[in-house]
């Protein structure tokens, strides 16, 4: 009993990297239909963009969390057109010609950063993951890292603005109404190609980022974007793919499921026991937790 | 027109047959033998994938059950190889039967992540126990006759092949199951149970390639969990199978024998720029979704389709 | 046309094999198989950076001496790609295509298990510079030797060293992740724990990859006074984060290989500090070489020079191999290319090496458990201190005083 408030707060900090991961994938496949198995590989460039800028300038990472957004955001805006075109035209089975160019996009990218940043792992050095404070009342305690609760105030800020931006403004209108419907909404005059080059852009800004915080809270290396890609899809599919409201429960559930498992029980089988309640959860309600997956 | 290309797969296969007369070096025909076992592994893969439209990322999952079951067999149990093989195809097999009901409900995507998940998962188990050595893996006693491995991997990739050919490309089973993949509900309007088909394809892709896994954990000598339940082999068979052409079976072989032969003689004769392998495979694979949606084969049918009227 | 492409092929592939044998040649064709791409890259490279220090080494110095005349060695690559069948491919092709005369093994013990039983079919000596699995051994491969012990041999070291600080620990607990390598070494620790008195609160072997914190946090209610890790390094450096980040200093944090590795200090700054580590070689230690460095910081200075990154042991190992190589080649004087009974009499020769290095005594066992392993050497226990690896122990060996208990996280 003693350890269950940081077991709990172990797993929301977890679930916390899980959501910002995650949210910007499901954005995109709700919006573009497209599975992107690069998705590791941007959060590892986001990463290495981080290191580098911090060891060049020696400015606090999470300053610069804005800057390696935009230049990022920028990158996916331009890249989108490309994506767009291995999914439209005269093809059978788009999600899988989508799966399959991003599968190959991430071992290019992969192999580069493994060319120009070497094999060796890092760490993103920051002012936040010094401190940590204790919390105590009710003869419960718990210990907070400091650059944790940077990650869940961040990941949380993410998620309220994406909510913000899609409910509030005409931009997150015409969004909707593409995941809704793509033809109808061409003939409402949202203009597709930006639409999806803007959020594709959104989703790489926000991976990159995320890069830029794991590479602080944990470490970062150039092989590391597969490790990310298998709990993006994860979180995504227990969300419901494309069912951004889903995403941060989604997340929660699998930090703390991790977390109950290495304190309380077998720490051998976590994996083990992730794997297996995604596979019995998708058996049970196919369209993830909430049923609301496209 | 398919008589004429099955003939020419028949011929194929006997040129094949009389590789390891010419190619005397061992190495080399370690290499045939890893092409061979590619096709089977890309052919099997395609069943689901272009067949019946399912992308099944738990395909090395079969493959290690079929490995392990074999190392375990025979090195626990003292079985001899042959019967521990099909055991292991046997095994892979029930896998797909107990792994499918439950996972050919999905659609799609989440099909694609619960087989990937539950590749994971098996994984994990077999990393946990104690009979399969756990991370340390498992060491099968050395038969090093490159010439046996050949033609054993030469036997279950064709026996493979052609059993594929006359169900999927002459029995009304191929042409049932891509009315389902098409259209399930007008499927069962017809009188046609999808479940059934789709479990018949799992079960049908499953147990050649657990008997493959079986083969290469002989022939290799050592199986680890990275190794042989790793995203390897999905990984690699897709990247075949797309590349050669998906939903026929000459795309899948095809795919195999460029992708591998490239990779092969990159690692081979410019390991000094391996470092570009990655760099340039997926720019391959990105570029083939690009430039040839269907595949290599897609480049080819034109022609053929006007040899045919004439 | 598919038949013609396939006749090309093998016409191809026949014409690339017609094979160069029968050559004469004044230099030795010396085969490495490593991971150079892969999970395991980042060990492949430092292997590799061992094998080509050797070399480069070996042919400043004119040659190997066989009889008076001297011969150049040069190495010929194949990579693993960090997958046991393609080492196994990858030894097959340097012994059959480029008919090498020996061969340096791989960093992993996955991928050496899966080369031995290839080298030992065409009887062709193997020594590994790095892999350290017990298991290796046991398998009793004849032409499979390493310079570097196994792991249950130099982990248990370690802790006999911390159980000797004072105020003596008298607790712990003990975690390993779930690969071949970490597993032995938490199973090493585990056993010398118990050996020693030392109480092991806790023992778990966890699926690799994952974020520890939580499990941490379970260890810091428990109070331990070592904590004992098996992993490689890019865990180790996000345990040391997470014992950070919630804010637990045992007396001891002990883990095993990659503590050494430049990275580890580059990622952590001063948080790598006062971390314990096992080790059979270090930069520093008082060796006396025979054969090309004289001693160890002679061979960390060229290390240096040549590729800007300090030297682990597994580098020096690596180089060693090299070593061990050309002492056996001179003593029985075979001179390139070696023919297969030259290299059944290299394996008996191999056997009774028993030479003082820049890396310390290279002599393997002939017998038991650690069969063709390195027993010459004595285990260390190291620590980070001020950024440098010291050695702490045990007794004489120690250059520093061991640093314990730690410093609080935030005291530093």
């Amino acid at each position: 009993m003693e350890l269950l408030p940081q077991a709990l707060m172990d797993g929301i900090m977890l679930g916390a990297i899980y959501i910002i991961i995650a949210i910007g994938f499901s954005l995109v496949y709700g919006v573009m239909h497209v599975i992107d198995f690069a998705v590791g590989e941007w959060i590892m460039l986001g990463a290495f963009a981080g290191f580098y800028l911090t060891e060049w300038t020696h400015v606090e990472p999470m300053l610069l969390l804005p800057g390696v957004f935009v230049v990022f955001a920028a990158a996916g805006y331009l890249f989108q057109p490309l994506i767009h075109r291995v999914l439209s035209g005269h093809r059978g089975n788009p999600l899988l010609m989508g799966l399959v160019f991003t599968f190959g996009l991430g071992l290019m990218f992969r192999g580069l950063a493994q060319t120009f940043f070497g094999f060796y792992s890092h760490s993103i050095p920051s002012r936040f993951s010094n401190g940590s404070f204790f919390l105590q009342g009710g003869g419960f305690s718990t210990t907070v890292s400091s650059v944790r609760l940077a990650g869940l105030v961040y990941a949380l800020a993410i998620t309220g603005i994406l909510h913000y931006l899609l409910k509030h403004t005409d931009f997150g209108l015409g969004v909707r109404a593409l995941a809704q419907n793509r033809d109808a909404a061409g003939l409402m005059g949202v203009d597709n190609k930006r639409t999806s080059a803007f959020v594709y852009g959104i989703y790489v800004g926000i991976s990159a980022m995320t890069g830029v915080l794991i590479g602080m809270i944990l470490s970062l290396s150039a092989k590391m974007g597969p490790d990310f890609t298998i709990f993006a899809f994860f979180v995504v599919v227990l969300a419901g793919m494309g069912y951004l409201a889903g995403v941060p429960a989604a997340a929660f559930l699998l930090g703390i499921i991790q977390s109950f498992f290495l304190i309380y029980l077998d720490p051998g089988y976590t994996l083990l026991a992730v794997f297996a309640i995604l596979y019995t959860i998708l058996l049970v309600s196919p369209r993830g937790l909430f049923g609301k997956g496209v | 027109m398919r008589d004429r290309r099955l003939a020419g797969c028949v011929l194929a296969f006997a040129a094949t047959l009389l590789v390891p007369a010419v190619v005397h070096d061992t190495f080399l025909l370690r290499v045939f033998t890893e092409a061979v076992m590619w096709i089977g592994l890309a052919v099997t893969f395609d069943v689901l994938a272009g067949y019946a439209g399912y992308l099944n990322f738990g395909h090395s999952a079969f493959f290690g059950i079929g490995a392990y079951t074999t190392a375990i067999l025979m090195v626990r149990a003292g079985w001899h190889f042959a019967p521990a093989a099909a055991a292991g195809g046997a095994a892979a097999g029930l896998g797909a039967l107990v792994a499918g009901f439950p996972t050919l409900r999905l659609k799609g995507a989440y099909f694609a992540i619960a087989t990937w998940a539950l590749a994971r998962a098996i994984q994990q188990i077999v990393l946990m126990m104690d009979i399969t050595g756990g991370p340390d893996g498992m060491r099968l006693p050395a038969l090093l006759s490159p010439r046996f491995f050949y033609y054993v991997m030469l036997g279950v990739a064709s026996v493979t092949f052609f059993a594929y050919w006359f169900l999927l490309e002459r029995a009304p089973f191929g042409l049932k199951l891509k009315a389902v993949r098409e259209d399930e509900q007008g499927a069962k309007a017809l009188g046609l149970n999808p479940t059934k088909l789709k479990i018949q394809a799992f079960i049908l892709s499953a147990v050649p390639t657990g008997i493959i896994g079986g083969v290469f954990a002989y022939w290799v000598t050592f199986i680890d969990p990275a190794s042989t339940l790793g995203d390897l082999v999905s990984d690699q068979a897709l990247v075949m199978v797309v590349f050669g052409g998906m939903g026929t079976l000459i795309g899948p072989v095809i795919g195999a024998v460029l992708i591998f032969a490239f990779k092969t003689l990159f690692w081979a004769y410019l390991s000094d720029y391996e470092v570009l392998y990655l760099i340039i495979l997926g720019a391959v694979i990105a570029g083939s979704v690009v430039f040839l949606p269907d595949g290599v084969l897609g480049m080819l049918p034109r022609r053929k389709e006007a040899g045919n009227r004439a | 046309m598919k038949r013609a492409a396939w006749l090309a092929l093998v016409a191809a592939v026949v014409f690339a094999s017609t094979s160069r044998a029968g050559e004469k040649r004044d230099f030795f064709k010396v085969g490495v198989v490593t991971e150079l791409s892969g999970d395991l890259a980042t060990g492949g490279n430092v292997t590799k950076r061992g094998y080509d220090l050797w070399a480069e080494a070996v042919n400043k110095s004119g040659g190997i001496a066989i009889g008076g005349k001297k011969y150049k060695v040069k190495l010929y690559y194949s990579d693993a790609q960090s997958n046991p069948s393609q080492g196994a491919a990858a030894a097959e092709r340097l012994i059959t295509q480029e008919k090498v005369d020996f061969i340096l093994g791989p960093y992993s013990s996955g991928v050496t298990i899966a080369v031995a039983p290839v080298v030992e079919k065409y009887k062709v000596p193997m020594i590994t510079g790095s892999a350290e699995s017990p298991l290796i051994w046991k398998q009793k491969f004849l032409y499979t030797f390493g310079t570097i012990p196994p792991v249950n041999f130099t982990g248990a070291a370690a802790i006999r060293t911390l159980a000797g600080l004072s105020p003596a620990p008298r607790t712990a607990v003990i975690f390993g992740s779930n690969d071949t390598f970490s597993k032995a070494t938490a199973e090493a620790f585990e056993g010398a724990a118990k050996k020693s008195g030392i109480k092991v609160l806790k023992f778990n072997i966890v699926p690799a990859g994952q974020d520890l914190t939580p499990l941490m946090s379970a260890a810091k209610v428990l109070n331990p006074d070592i904590v004992a890790f098996g992993g490689h390094d890019e865990e180790l450096i996000k345990l040391v984060k997470s014992l950070r980040q919630i804010d637990f200093t045992p007396k001891a944090l002990l883990m095993h290989y990659g503590v050494t590795e430049p990275a580890f200090v580059e990622a952590l700054g001063k948080d790598a500090n006062q971390t314990f580590g096992g080790a059979v070689w270090t930069a520093a230690e008082k060796t006396k070489g025979k054969i090309l460095w004289k001693d160890a910081p002679t061979y960390a200075a060229a290390a240096m020079k040549a590729f800007n990154v300090p030297a682990d042991y597994t580098q020096a190992g690596s180089s060693a191999a090299g070593i061990a190589f050309e002492v056996a080649l001179e003593k029985i004087k075979a001179a390139p290319p070696i023919s297969e009974a030259k290299r059944a009499e290299l394996i008996k020769a191999l056997e009774t090496v028993d030479v003082e290095t820049f890396y310390g005594r290279v002599k393997f066992a002939t017998e038991g458990d650690y069969y063709h392993a390195n027993v010459g050497l004595n285990p260390l226990t190291i620590q980070i201190q001020s950024g440098k690896v010291a050695v702490v122990g045990p007794g004489q060996s120690a250059e520093a005083k061991a640093q314990y208990p730690m410093t609080r996280w935030d005291k530093r």
